[in-house]
């Protein structure tokens, strides 16, 4: 028997009198409720959103990696790379450098590097290969072999690949000689054994991304309008795994993983997980989440990210270290993925449902070399031989804020859809504002003609919402949206260089493409401005305003994309929350046509900003585009610009 | 006491009179610095019929060998089986270097196929069921699985490789491939029990599975056929692809018996009729070490195990070289066939099937795909490109049999010319189907093996009389089907059990509930109001 006080209370929740009436009245006095709270509850979800973001880096979240694919075993075995295999490295690298320094042509490196192969007994061969882009032809040879193992069926391989030129500054021209010496050294080595269950193929890609992208797309048989490529010679089974090896330096002091792919992919954690073990106990190498150095390791050590004008103890206590290092990898985590780019060669192949990473040997006075980098790669190699399915465990989504901590979904997730959340309850609350207004009550009763003793002064009337001039706007948005990608991939604007110069005569390329792109800025924003036009019908008592229409519409749209974005690509949602969050909840109409003007300005601003501030960031992205298929470029100029110009219009229409 | 004992000798002298049992290993170095090991170990039953059909329901004769098996004779004569041939492979045959193998059957996995007479109480099927499931207790090797769903009958390829006897009317092929199966010794010890001296003397003894196994490629067979005149001849064979360059420290292929096989044959097989080392002689730069041959022709020499002195050790040295240095010209080979599944989609990808001829005369080959319904042909969407130029024309397909999903595999055969020193691509669209969840195997997210194509290249020259045609196989596939994921399949089920009951809830809720006008009490109404705007009933 429950107690009394419970009794009362139900009692006092249940009300006396018809439980109908009593439930319609708790049903109103519910909605009344959260009608009045919404804008608080939004503020609130805002707060939390924003907040949850900013603590990401911080070690209230985050726990150690751990191996989850049993078959994997990493580190369990002995490496038979010896110092042997080194001095063959070191006599590959000697003929490279010679090439390099006679400038040989990419067609002749590849050739020898063929050759190479060849005399190891291993069948190889070229691939020459041309992409057609806005900024011309990217050509070049890319060399590959295929080891077939003995007994196995030649119906499961492992890529080993190193491209010609480093991941240094996201692809800045510096060769990667010692990648490829090493790749070469280690066919040669795996080839004396017959442990291995999957085929061999080591790839050595010319270029920094476009080699690997020509050989994989012909090795998967998917053809692109702009590629021109051989066909294989030699083919293999499905390409489970693959590691990529990038060793700049001359010597190198940790091994730092590069794990992003194109479009926000991400490989299974498992393989880095192994590759930390494998490299730390194995090789005796430090990893490191990028090149960033951890500042556990140095504890002298401030990461830059800590401001300089913070007083001593705060810069140098733990916790602060700890946050600035997170925040750096996290950072740099976004700048790859919200963009979509891939933080080295690895990132082609996620495409292709391959888990692959990039090991990139840091440049250092020392104390590593081939030796290490050997046990490192065939280690690793072993562990993913090991594999007897793909690697499919839950461990594609994830945050690695350290090499030994990472985020699991459930923590970061939430805070991009709280946020989108705010939005979708703001848009809610404006589309409910629309169509209910205050009325005075003299004004009410005359125009429904009734009588009634005891009323209040103001009562509630109904509107009807007008959707189509909201949805002419939203629709002429985006087609200006589709207008402003194509030009964007014009010469002038993605490539600027010589087509600028013959352009416009007399003119330097760099200022060529500030006057287009300026111009290209000025044309959008006034046509997206005439866009008002479209809904600037006056409101009257028995219609609502358009700009509530179109506020909805907007704060819904973007909260639609931020939520469905933050499963696909977190980066890129977190980005849109911030950047489109609080912006488009705020935008309102302003009386004086001035004060709309200035505000549209700051939108437009806003959604077209890019194409003043940023022409290298268009000309990558746009490559990238042609050449990877990154919908980075796109989705700005198709998603992201028009609803913001959308919360622009909203600014210039009647209050 | 004596006599009896006389008798019985008297009885088997005669026996093994009807039993002849020869040995033959065949060593030929190639190309790529690796050495092919043949062994064939063959029993003949003298004068001997397959069991005619008709008469399986009635009692069979006493079945009394000293050297044929008896646990593979029993199985033959149960199920009736005129000619049977099954292959248990691992690796992948590289034509190119290791030339065209002595024993044909070298695709990768398992391959059964057998030729039965009709006419029983049992149909074909039946046999074949009880045969495969026989054989997979006998071989431990995964054979039951060869259903319904692996089971053609590719006649224009796979011919019968002895006679058919005439006392039955008709006879029917069954044939089943299963790529996956990974053979190891536990394949091998059954296959030596069936040996009348095991692996104690004789060429049996270089068996040694350390080794075997650690071969570029091995494989074992036991073929069964039918001679008309002879008998019935069980031919039991291993092939090995060892390679002394990978063994050797110093990076050289030099060879012998016991650095291939670590042993050497100590005793000759005592009831061996004849037994063979036949080594093939390189053109150049090979001289063989002791001892001194038994025969030697043009290009390979022999060794009869009988005779020679043991033990017997028989190697090559290639005096001149330090250590091996691979050829860097292409092999020579007339036909090269490269087959893979291109697309990365889980729904659809395309079959590619390059063949290059460069022979200078025109190539006709047949063309066979054995596949299980797991990947679906769009057969319109053949299409033959040489040389960059559409040539629809040089395939003619001779038979499809569709598949029918979760029950029986496709079966395509055709004729393909290869016009002279050109590269042919054939390609096909397929699609990949859903499985049930329960068809998934354990291991899911592998993929499913496929079978791999054969392709018979038929002979210009070759004018009527019996032309023995040899099979090529190419490599087998894998498939990547949809797979749901397995490893959260109680979250599934909880979700899923979840929707389902909020819907359930609310469609009944609305269909029971009695929609009735409720008036608000008036003294209540103004303070209502303000919230009328909400809803009003």
């Amino acid at each position: 028997m429950p107690p009394r006080i419970l009794k009362n209370l139900l009692a006092k929740v249940k009300g006396k009198g018809d439980k109908n009436i009593t439930r319609i009245r708790r049903r109103r006095a519910l909605a009344d409720v959260a009608w009045k709270a919404y804008p608080r509850l939004q503020l609130l979800l805002f707060v939390i959103g924003y907040v949850w973001l900013l603590t990401i880096p911080s070690t209230l979240h985050g726990q150690r990696t751990y191996i989850d694919e049993n078959a994997l075993q990493p580190g369990q075995v002995n490496t038979n790379w010896n110092w042997g295999d080194v001095q063959r490295a070191d006599r590959y690298l000697e003929h490279l450098e010679l090439m390099r320094d006679r400038n040989a042509s990419s067609h002749e490196t590849a050739t020898f590097i063929s050759n190479e192969f060849r005399k190891l007994g291993i069948p190889s061969s070229t691939q020459e290969y041309g992409f057609l882009t806005t900024s011309g032809v990217v050509s070049g040879t890319n060399a590959y072999a295929v080891l077939s193992s003995p007994r196995a069926s030649g119906t499961e391989a492992m890529v080993i690949s190193a491209s010609r030129l480093s991941r240094t500054s996201e692809g800045d021209g510096t060769p990667n000689l010692r990648g490829v010496a090493t790749v070469l050294s280690l066919a040669a080595c795996f080839k004396g054994y017959s442990l291995w269950a999957k085929d061999l193929v080591f790839v050595i890609s010319d270029g920094y991304l476009d080699g690997m992208q020509a050989w994989i797309s012909s090795y998967h048989g998917v053809t692109q309008s702009n590629l021109v490529a051989e066909p294989l010679q030699l083919s293999s089974g499905i390409i489970w795994t693959a590691l990529n090896i990038d060793y700049p330096g001359h010597s190198f002091s940790h091994l730092g993983v590069f794990f992003e792919g194109l479009n926000g992919r991400l490989p299974n954690q498992d393989l880095i997980n192994s590759f930390q073990i494998i490299s730390r106990h194995t090789g005796g190498v430090p990893v490191l989440v990028y090149e960033h150095i951890d500042q556990n390791e140095f504890p002298d050590l401030v990461p830059d990210l800590v401001p300089q004008w913070l007083p001593d103890g705060i810069r140098r206590h733990d916790t602060t270290k700890e946050y600035a290092y997170r925040a750096q990898n996290v950072i740099r985590h976004v700048g790859y993925q919200a963009r979509g780019r891939a933080s080295g060669v690895h990132g082609l192949l996620h495409q292709f449902h391959i888990d692959a990473i990039t090991l990139f040997a840091v440049p250092a006075q020392g104390p590593h070399g081939f030796h290490a980098i050997g046990r490192v790669v065939e280690s690793t190699l072993r562990t993913m031989n090991n594999l007897l399915e793909r690697l499919h465990a839950s461990f594609f989504f994830y945050l690695l804020v350290g090499s030994t901590t990472f985020m699991k979904i459930g923590s970061f997730l939430p805070a991009p859809v709280l946020v989108s959340t705010a939005m979708l309850i703001g848009g809610m609350g404006a589309w409910t504002r629309a169509r209910w207004t205050r009325q005075e009550q003299a004004e009410y009763a005359t125009e429904k003609g009734e009588e009634d003793r005891d009323v209040p002064a103001e009562r509630w009337v109904e509107r009807s919402r007008p959707i189509v001039p909201a949805l002419f706007v939203i629709v002429y948005t985006h087609a200006l949206g589709i207008v402003l990608f194509h030009l964007c991939t014009r010469p002038w604007i993605a490539a600027g260089g010589k087509v600028s110069s013959s352009t416009f005569p007399g003119m330097s390329a760099t200022n060529g493409r500030q006057l287009a792109s300026t111009l290209l800025f000025a044309t959008v924003s006034v046509a997206a401005g005439a866009g008002s036009l479209l809904a600037r019908s006056e409101s009257s008592s028995t219609k609502s305003p358009n700009y509530m229409i179109l506020k909805t519409f907007n704060l819904c749209l973007a909260s639609t994309v931020i939520s469905v974005t933050s499963v696909l690509n977190f980066s890129l949602a977190a980005t849109l929350a911030v950047f489109m969050g609080l912006p488009l909840t705020l935008s309102v109409p302003s009386r004086s046509v001035t004060a709309g003007l200035a505000k549209f300005a700051l939108y437009t601003l806003f959604a077209l900003g890019w194409l003043l501030f940023t022409p290298g960031e268009i000309a990558q992205a746009v490559k990238n585009w042609e050449i990877l298929r990154v919908w980075f470029a796109p989705f700005v100029c198709i998603v992201y610009t028009p609803l913001v110009l959308q919360a622009g219009i909203i600014c210039l229409l009647r209050p | 006491m004596i006599l009896t004992l006389l008798f019985l000798f008297a009885v088997c002298s005669i026996c093994s009179a009807e039993e002849t049992f020869s040995e033959r290993l065949i060593l030929s170095p190639n190309r790529d610095g690796t050495v092919t090991s043949s062994f064939a170990f063959t029993t003949l039953l003298r004068d001997a019929q397959p069991r005619d059909p008709a008469k399986l329901a009635e009692e069979d004769e006493s079945q009394h060998y000293t050297l044929f098996p008896l646990a593979l004779g029993q199985i033959l004569r149960d199920n009736a089986i005129t000619e049977l041939h099954l292959t248990l492979n691992a690796g992948k045959w590289d034509y190119q270097n290791w030339g065209y193998p002595e024993e044909e059957g070298v695709g990768t996995g398992a391959e059964l196929w057998a030729w039965m007479g009709e006419g029983a109480m049992q149909t074909a099927d039946e046999r074949w069921k009880n045969l495969r499931n026989a054989l997979a207790g006998l071989f431990c090797a995964s054979l039951g699985s060869l259903d319904e769903q692996r089971t053609t009958s590719p006649v224009l390829t796979f011919q019968p490789e002895g006679d058919l006897p005439q006392a039955s009317t008709s006879h029917e092929l069954r044939h089943g491939t299963l790529p996956s199966e990974n053979v190891c010794t536990e394949n091998l010890t059954p296959f030596l029990k069936l040996l009348p001296c095991k692996a104690r003397s004789g060429i049996a003894t270089l068996l040694n599975p350390h080794r075997l196994f650690d071969a570029d490629w091995h494989g074992m067979g036991v073929h069964v056929r039918y001679l008309e005149g002879a008998g019935i001849e069980v031919r039991l064979a291993f092939q090995a692809v060892l390679n002394p360059v990978r063994y050797s420290g110093d990076k050289k292929r030099d060879w012998s018996l016991s650095s291939l096989f670590d042993r050497s044959i100590e005793r000759s097989c005592p009831v061996a009729g004849s037994s063979d080392i036949v080594v093939q002689v390189p053109p150049f730069g090979a001289i063989i070490t002791e001892p001194a041959p038994s025969a030697n022709n043009a290009g390979s020499i022999a060794y009869d195990v009988r005779r020679v002195d043991k033990p017997l050790d028989v190697g090559m040295r290639w005096p001149d070289e330090a250590w091996f240095e691979y050829p860097l010209d292409a092999p020579p080979s007339a036909l090269m066939i490269r087959r893979t599944l291109k697309g990365s989609d889980q729904y659809k990808g395309r079959l590619s099937v390059v063949l290059t001829n460069s022979a200078m005369a025109e190539v006709k080959t047949s063309y066979l795909e054995t596949m299980p319904w797991l990947l679906q042909f769009y057969l319109h969407s053949l299409r033959v490109i040489c040389d960059g130029i559409p040539r629809d024309d040089l395939v003619s397909i001779i038979s499809y049999t569709p598949p029918v999903p979760h029950a029986r595999p496709s079966l395509l055969q055709a004729l393909l010319t290869l016009p002279a020193n050109s590269t042919v691509e054939l390609t096909m669209d397929v699609v990949k189907p859903f499985l049930r969840y329960t068809e998934h195997p354990p291991d899911a997210h592998r993929g499913w093996d496929l079978p791999p194509a054969v392709f018979v290249p038929l002979d210009a020259n070759a004018t009527g009389g019996r032309l023995r045609l040899r099979r090529v196989y190419t490599s087998v596939l894998l498939v990547d089907l949809a797979v749901p994921d397995f490893s959260m399949p109680y979250n599934v089920i909880i979700m899923s059990c979840t929707l389902i009951a909020l819907i359930f809830g609310s469609v009944f809720n609305l269909l029971t509930r009695k929609f009735v006008v409720v008036s608000l009490a008036k003294a209540k109404r103004a303070a209502v109001d303000n919230n009328n705007h909400v809803r009003r009933d």
